[in-house]
């Protein structure tokens, strides 16, 4: 068989054990799939989403409601933004705990950390798009976070909101850099992060001497498999999306009390640390150095070439234990502020 | 098993989109209104199809529902398209009513006081209550006059004027914190007394839908999507004629008995009436001035109620004020246009008040007597002047006890 354009997107071979599902967890490809998705969808709302505070409950309660498969479209949307988040933290979680970190995938490491970081926002753009009673506290919440930055603070706020007060301006600055700005990034970085994957030399695996089989599988078993992984996970996501929709709410009516003083869920933790105590160190300070450390981990702990491939190298064992508990108090914190008090 | 993988996946696949389709086609058909007034569509009717059209002045394909209801248009999920809805069920309430029913081409803002019909309503004592606040703290040493300075609720200005609203907090005498726990639950912001007796709506639904004998906690009432000009005594009795304010404990005593002969047991056994106040209904003779307001703050009732026998009897030295329409707009064709109870014409001469409110209810036959339509029932009545009839009554002793003296009916 001649290979077609998207075998030629991959490496012709790769070696066999690290190209198995419970290696990699397909988490990048999974990732990167859902991406995908992502912008088809979001551009195919693009044509109804109208950004302005008054405008924008309505257009998005005429996808949900009117169009056509358009309550779908929205779901798909929203459920491949927030597997996105977890797929693309167990595929960090992969690359630690299988010290792939290590050069030459340190650059690499850095720029799906940073593809990470970008997710995080889309995220929470998309979130805010929505200008609806269920999104305010977070909106309100979120800026003002910005406000209490030394120094920079008060100027990346009014870059934010664009004004002194959340409005119109606000809005228009959260789509653009949603449709726009964060995507076009993002694009970027993953076609660069993908490109260095490959000549970095694809998936971290031992040298030759060291491997358990000299296996490799072809480019076509590889493209079978993702599109297998690829058509499992599209019927997971229409399924979810087609029985469970994404939330919405009636429109911010100004005055009135708040509905949902929440949070969206990735960033949960950050609230519960907001409660503790001044909102630059908790709010800001503590998850910049939580990223800080996690991108200092390819000095911490670099695994030996011999231990790559498989999980939990012994000479990343600091490495995994900082990211341990980075994790576990990100989950712990979330369901702190998620369970009722 | 490998060979399968694929084709499985694909099925997988298949049956996820099929199940979207079938969602999809589970979700109802939305229901377009574009109202005429509004211009924009409204979704509302795809729930709320069966809602009888509230009166043939609103008709449902020019006001559509959003313009008095609020509400999000579009959406088709009942939380969300309720969550902007002004005053729940009842747009009319008078902390909303202004953006329900107001603006110049409705119910605010009009040139003639007549149709200024929110600001009039919000500066009545059916709104305030003003006049038994007033008499209340006057009585208890809580103000030097007599005049209205509070109101019993919280309201929107009226034109620009409101009264501050009587704050049980800072009251220091037991009478008036008792005045005010206790008997503010007739003014029409208030929400009526438990049970079917008070059953009524707040703001203009209070007197304009009709209520009364439904119970409206009831879950499987009829859903009661109507405005009315033919006012029934039924719905006045909502929160009149319902029993006595005990001054000395500050208590509202309701009346015991449930009054179903208008004759013998609707009056309490010390009232004296003529025929017509039982034959009649109250809006027959009590005129929107009186009863829904004039624009002043009055002080008291007696101040804002003006209508008396000889406003349609006149006295033995004159006949009642009456009027002959000539303009073919005249407020007394319009307000019979609104309730046909009469078939009033350009040349017919009808009945006036001292103030000029017309009474577009009467009209005046070729031999010197008169006619008038109930509002509510439609009925016809005819009635003489007293000039020229054996009454013997001075012209300047008119009150209704005088009146009462002769023609009072006996039960």
């Amino acid at each position: 068989m001649r290979p077609s354009f998207f075998h030629h997107l991959h490496p012709p071979t790769i070696p066999s054990p690290q190209a198995r599902w419970r290696y990699t967890l397909g988490a990048g490809g999974m990732a990167f799939f859902l991406t995908l998705v992502l912008i088809l969808t979001g551009a195919l709302e693009a044509f109804y989403y109208l950004p302005s505070p008054q405008e924008a409950p309505q257009s998005i309660q005429t996808i949900t409601y009117l169009v056509p498969y358009g309550a779908l479209l929205r779901n798909l949307h929203f459920w491949s933004a927030q597997l996105l988040v977890l797929v693309s933290g167990l595929h960090l979680l992969r690359v630690i705990f299988t010290g792939a970190y290590t050069p030459p995938r340190r650059f690499n490491y850095w720029l799906g950390l940073a593809a990470f970081v970008l997710i995080l926002f889309l995220d929470f753009t998309g979130y805010a798009l929505r200008w609806d009673s269920g999104v305010h506290w977070a909106l309100v919440a979120g800026t003002n976070l910005l406000k209490k930055i030394p120094f920079i603070g008060q100027a990346l706020y009014i870059a934010a909101v664009g004004g002194s007060q959340i409005g119109n301006a606000t809005l228009v600055r959260f789509y653009g850099w949603h449709i726009f700005g964060l995507t076009l990034m993002i694009v970027i970085l993953i076609a660069w992060h993908i490109f260095r994957v490959r000549r970095d030399g694809g998936v971290a695996v031992p040298p030759p001497d060291r491997r358990q089989s000299p296996e490799r599988i072809s480019r076509f078993e590889l493209v079978r498999r993702e599109a297998l992984a690829a058509l499992l996970l599209g019927a997971g996501l229409v399924l979810l999306s087609a029985f469970v929709p994404a939330p919405i709410g009636g429109p911010i009516i100004p005055g009135a009390s708040v509905v949902e003083a929440r949070a969206p869920w990735f960033f949960l933790w950050v609230q519960q640390l907001l409660k503790w105590g001044d909102p630059f160190i908790f709010g800001a300070l503590i998850p910049l150095l939580a990223l800080a450390l996690l991108a200092a981990v390819p000095y911490i702990a670099p695994v030996k070439p011999e231990e790559l491939g498989s999980w939990l190298p012994p000479s990343g064992r600091l490495a995994q234990a900082i990211t341990a508990v980075i994790g576990l108090a990100i989950v712990i914190l979330s369901l702190m502020a998620w369970l009722p008090v | 098993m490998k060979s399968l993988a694929f084709p499985l996946a694909c099925l997988a696949l298949l049956a996820a989109l099929l199940g979207a389709a079938w969602q999809q086609s589970r979700t109802p058909k939305p229901v377009a209104l574009i109202p005429t007034l509004t211009g924009q569509v409204e979704y509302c009717l795809t729930c709320h199809g069966d809602v009888p059209e509230i009166s043939p002045s609103h008709p449902v394909k020019t006001f559509g529902c959003v313009i008095c209801h609020g509400g999000e248009r579009l959406a088709l999920d009942k939380t969300i398209a309720h969550s902007t809805m002004r005053g729940g069920a009842n747009p009319s309430d008078l902390q909303f009513v202004e953006a329900s029913c107001g603006g110049t081409n409705c119910h605010s803002g009009a040139a003639d006081l007549h149709n200024d019909h929110i600001p009039r309503v919000l500066s009545s004592l059916q709104a305030t209550y003003a006049g038994a606040v007033a008499n209340v703290l006057y009585t208890f040493g809580a103000q030097n006059d007599l005049l209205a300075h509070l109101s019993a609720a919280p309201l929107p200005p009226s034109n620009g004027k409101s009264l501050p609203a009587l704050n049980p907090s800072t009251e220091t005498s037991p009478q008036v914190l008792a005045f005010a726990q206790n008997c503010l639950n007739c003014h029409l912001q208030a929400q009526p007394r438990p049970g079917v007796e008070y059953s009524r709506f707040t703001g203009c639904s209070a007197c304009h839908t009709p209520t009364a004998g439904i119970d409206l906690a009831s879950t499987n009432r009829p859903v009661i999507h109507k405005l009315t000009t033919a006012i029934s005594y039924t719905q006045c009795n909502t929160c009149h004629n319902r029993g006595n304010y005990d001054l000395v404990k500050m208590q509202f005593v309701p009346r015991q008995d449930h009054p179903a002969d208008r004759l013998n047991d609707y009056y309490q056994p010390i009232a004296q009436f003529t025929r017509c106040e039982w034959t009649l209904d109250c809006i027959d003779c009590h005129t929107s001035g009186e009863a829904m307001g004039d624009g002043l703050f009055h002080n008291t009732k007696k101040e804002a109620q003006y209508v008396r026998c000889q406003t349609c009897h006149g006295t033995i030295d004159q006949l009642p004020l009456t009027k002959t329409i000539t303009d073919p707009d005249d407020l007394a064709l319009r307000l019979s246009f609104l309730n046909p109870v009469i078939d009033l014409k350009v040349g017919d001469t009808i009945l006036v008040t001292d103030k000029g409110e017309p009474l577009w209810n009467t009209r005046m036959l070729p031999d010197g007597t008169y006619e008038l339509f109930d509002k509510a029932t439609g009925q016809r009545f005819t009635f003489r002047p007293v000039k020229g009839s054996a009454c013997q009554q001075k012209a300047d002793e008119q009150s209704s006890a005088a009146c009462h003296a002769c023609h009072s009916v006996e039960r």
